[in-house]
């Protein structure tokens, strides 16, 4: 079959491959997965927490995965494209039997392989073959990880064998020409490279117990020796950027003063963006503070299976990230806003952490399982994060009050913000929400949001959020269990007893969306004023502490800066439209790493002497860096 | 409406010699049949076929209907045996259909501001492979065997450089010569070091992680390479093929953009000039595809 360059295109947009492995902080986009074998996929990741979450593993088998191109989940896919029944797993999900559970979708899954090599060897034309060897390609995919991580020999030879097995299918040309016959010894040798191994280790009556799931084969389990296999987040995992992009208003900046002359700043913009700070997983994973906290906003996609309830939510002390800090409680938080941060403490959904300081060191150490860090980099992450501001609104005045650009309905609706309720204790919006104070009271109330966990618990209190920005930061309330501020003042209206009219209701989501506005909410990009000229630009400013760092011969902290910048970069330059100027970027990484390489060297002048060669090189692209 | 098929339907029904599908049209020139190329999952291409179709239909006025081959070979198929109108093709196979069954070409696909693109010979970065002639006995993995940029133009470089005596050759001058099954897999063979070298589209290495783009680099690049297109039958209305053709670059414009992604995810698309494709069929005849 004639591969289509249109193919490429459209994949570039949705694909390839296992996330695995360390990676800085640009995930690659994966190619779409088999709904069999996402299911596997997931039934391992969900397996491995704890809690286990059965009705998300029974999901996972009867529904197609979040984001899946696929309208149908993985049983009604095997019910129309196998013959193999899965009795066995159902039953095993039915008893709850986590290892059961393994073994039954294990064999599955070899099976399944097994099923599609059988149709190519039996496929009388050779685009029906083709269609099976990728099938039977895409299922062992599942394994993959598993395999080249145990043993890289094995995996170098079915590798090997998959292309042997494609290219001797035969391929039927157009109207006869460029046809070629399959060559079924081949065919053959090839597949019996791929099923010997399936047979050995994943093609088993019984399994050894697994501590941790994983797609590892059964003879590197037996063998008794510890294989890791590269943290990996399963199909339906979502950890990219929003689009369209948040705006990031920092306060320095509105001055017009620059972030590279101010180091600190810089190096705390660097950690912000840097995985390198976190333990693994997450380190693993690139995923980063802004990943959560895009822009010093809220990344509203973020999904992973297991710790997300829903897009934008996600539950820290969980089982995945740091098992040491999991509370064995299923309570993701919507991701908070950072903007203003400097005006909104105390921190924590309940207000639990009066120090904006020790707040990040318990996201690095316990939520993220990161190493201790240092004075100097509290320093400078808190630094960087007080520069937040919120985003400038034309309707509002800068003690909270609307002005003449805010719409009529709204100044009703600050009439009944600022209206005392008996339902509120004779209080008003206002009283918690202080316009003149970016409305909020810096202090955590009870209002009846989150269910009780236990009988007489006295643990519903939050931290009165901001109204500011909230236009742009659906949905709400800790658990993002409303979808709009139409439905806040619904939930108010309802629970407090309110007695608001339609009108009333209307004019008072009116003043909430005024409040919640701004002017510009997100990053407008050209075709040269790019995400990755964006990027570019924070990159280059992260690396210019080099300028304070190196004179201080500070080994620690410039290898954080190099390892996290240089590898960024790299990664970056995958998302540039100018893809001729990519190999400038990509050598102006090396130059970065080359800094660091010498100082892990302890040979400062070659470090000087590469940071200089990259402040220039670095200098002369920039205008091609789009 | 799309016409609802499974992977077994579509094998089944090409395995059958023909593309026969739902109620046959009553006349030529109120409706219009468009075979799709399948990707890596049709099922996807079957909901943007629905949302195509849908708008194609509103804005020729007469229903649409889209369906999926296995391949180009099927759909060429089917628009010779007129069980399509209308067909997405990639440039040799079009070359073949028209020497063959007349089609006739009608719009080209447009990409980064350009009808056409190239094919690279990639290698890894650390691989010491700075020249074709280095390839001398090593492996290489192309996409397909008729494919313009996974494998005809790439290996035209090496009979250029005079490596490859000419087409039919390669296994003198490689150490093995592989078909991966597309870009992708033959891109992920060689950054994986299961082979020196691919021969793939010039963006084909946007198909591999960003940690791998890194990694490689390319030595070769060919002529350029005419787009894929949009191809007629021949003896369809030509009032008909003109009302498809205006909606069609009617998807140029800023309020109709957001559909290409529903069509493989053009930039755009231009008239078809049938001249640029010369270059297409002298290659065909050099590999002996086209008489």
């Amino acid at each position: 079959m004639v591969q289509s360059f249109l193919r490429v295109l459209l994949a570039t947009l949705a694909s390839v491959l296992v996330l695995s492995g360390p990676v800085p902080a640009t995930p690659a986009k994966e190619a779409p997965w088999l709904p069999d074998a996402a299911a596997y996929r997931l039934t391992l990741f969900l397996g491995n927490l704890a809690p286990l979450p059965w009705d998300d593993i029974k999901t996972a088998w009867t529904e197609p995965y979040r984001g899946s191109e696929f309208s149908v989940g993985a049983l009604a896919w095997l019910d129309r494209e196998s013959e193999i029944e899965p009795a066995g797993l159902l039953n095993a999900m039915m008893r709850e039997d986590r290892q059961a559970v393994f073994a039954e979708a294990t064999r599955l899954i070899a099976l399944r392989i097994e099923e599609e090599l059988d149709r190519a060897l039996a496929a009388e034309e050779s685009a029906m073959a083709q269609q099976a060897v990728r099938t039977a390609r895409e299922l062992y995919r599942a394994f993959e990880d598993g395999i080249a991580a145990a043993d890289p020999e094995a995996a170098r030879r079915i590798g090997l064998a998959w292309l042997e097995l494609n290219s001797s299918t035969g391929f039927s040309g157009v109207l006869g020409a460029g046809s070629t016959s399959a060559d079924r010894k081949t065919m053959e040798a090839a597949r019996t490279v791929i099923s010997s191994y399936l047979a050995e280790n994943y093609l088993l009556d019984s399994f050894a117990p697994r501590r941790a799931l994983s797609a590892l084969p059964e003879t590197a389990v037996l063998s008794g020796r510890a294989f890791e296999v590269p943290p990996s987040l399963p199909p339906g995992s979502d950890i990219f950027d929003q689009d369209p992009l948040p705006l990031l208003v920092l306060n320095f900046e509105e001055q017009g003063i620059d972030e590279t002359d101010l180091p600190l700043v810089a190096f705390g913009d660097m950690l912000f963006d840097s995985a390198q700070i976190f333990g693994s997983p997450a380190r693993d994973l690139g995923i980063t503070c802004s990943t959560c906290h895009n822009r010093s906003d809220i990344n509203q996609r973020l999904f992973v299976p297991g710790a997300s309830h829903q897009p934008g939510a996600i539950d820290v002390d969980g089982a995945f990230f740091n098992p040491i800090f999991n509370d064995r409680r299923d309570d993701p938080l919507d991701i908070p806003s950072l903007r203003g941060l400097r005006f909104t403490g105390p921190y924590g959904r309940d207000g639990r952490f009066a120090s904006l300081r020790d707040f990040t060191r318990n996201v690095i150490v316990n939520e993220f399982g990161g190493d201790e860090p240092t004075p100097f980099m509290l320093d400078a992450l808190v630094a960087y994060m007080l520069e937040f501001d919120f985003l400038p609104n034309s309707m509002l005045t800068t003690d909270g009050r609307l002005t003449d650009a805010a719409p009529e309905v709204a100044r009703r609706g600050e009439e009944i913000f600022n209206q005392p309720f008996a339902g509120l204790g004779d209080r008003s919006c206002a009283s918690c929400h202080v316009p003149d104070a970016n409305f909020l009271d810096r202090q955590a109330h009870d209002i009846g949001s989150v269910a009780p966990a236990y009988e007489g618990a006295r643990a519903g209190a939050l931290d009165t959020p901001t109204l500011l920005g909230t236009a742009y930061t659906a949905p709400y309330f800790h658990d993002g269990s409303l979808p709009t501020l139409a439905a806040v003042v619904d939930w108010f209206d309802e629970t407090k007893a309110l007695g608001l009219t339609e009108e009333d209701r209307a004019s008072l989501t009116a003043y909430l969306e005024t409040v919640g506005a701004a002017d510009e909410p997100y990053e407008a990009f050209d075709t040269e004023n790019t995400a990755f000229r964006l990027a570019f630009a924070e990159l280059t400013t992260f690396a210019s502490t080099l300028d304070t760092l190196l004179p201080r011969r500070d080994a620690e902290h410039i290898l954080l800066l190099t390892d996290t910048v240089a590898a960024d970069l790299s990664a970056d330059a995958s998302t540039m439209s100018n893809l001729a100027a990519r190999p400038e970027v990509y050598a102006l990484a090396e130059r970065l790493a080359a800094v660091g390489a010498a100082v892990r060297a302890d040979d400062w002048a070659a470090a000087e002497a590469s940071w200089t060669a990259f402040k220039s090189e670095a200098a002369a692209i920039e205008e091609r860096a789009f | 409406m799309p016409v609802q098929l499974t992977r077994r339907t579509i094998l089944t029904l090409v395995g059958a010699g023909a593309v026969s599908l739902a109620t046959p049209l009553a006349a030529q020139d109120t409706a219009l049949r468009l075979a799709f190329i399948p990707q890596e999952n049709p099922e996807k291409l079957l909901g943007d076929i629905e949302a195509i179709t849908g708008w194609l239909a509103s804005e020729i006025g007469v229903p649409v209907e889209g369906f999926v081959t296995i391949d180009h070979a099927a759909a060429v198929e089917a628009l010779r045996s007129g069980d399509a109108d209308i067909s997405f093709m990639g440039a040799l196979p079009f070359v073949l259909a028209e020497a063959e069954i007349g089609a006739v070409p009608l719009l080209s696909e447009v990409y980064r501001d350009a009808p056409n693109y190239t094919g690279r010979i990639f290698v890894r970065r650390d691989s010491g492979i700075g020249a074709l002639a280095d390839l001398r006995g090593r492996d290489i993995a192309f996409a397909d065997p008729i494919s313009e940029s996974g494998y005809l133009y790439p290996l035209a470089e090496f009979v250029e450089a005079g490596l490859v005596k000419g087409p039919g050759a390669a296994e003198e001058f490689f150490g093995r010569v592989f078909f991966a099954g597309g870009y992708q897999q033959a891109m992920q063979a060689m950054a994986e070091g299961l082979v020196d070298a691919a021969g793939a589209s010039q963006y084909a290495d946007l198909l591999l992680t960003p940690q791998q783009q890194a990694e490689v680099t390319w030595i070769a690049e060919s002529a350029p390479i005419p787009s894929h297109l949009v191809i007629a039958r021949p003896g369809l209305d030509a009032a008909l093929r003109d009302r498809f053709v205006d909606a069609m670059l009617r998807l140029n414009e800023p309020e109709h953009r957001n559909k290409l992604r529903y069509l493989y995810g053009p930039d755009g698309y231009v008239r078809a000039d049938g001249a640029a494709y010369d270059g297409v069929r002298d290659m065909a005849r050099r590999y002996g595809l086209l008489e």
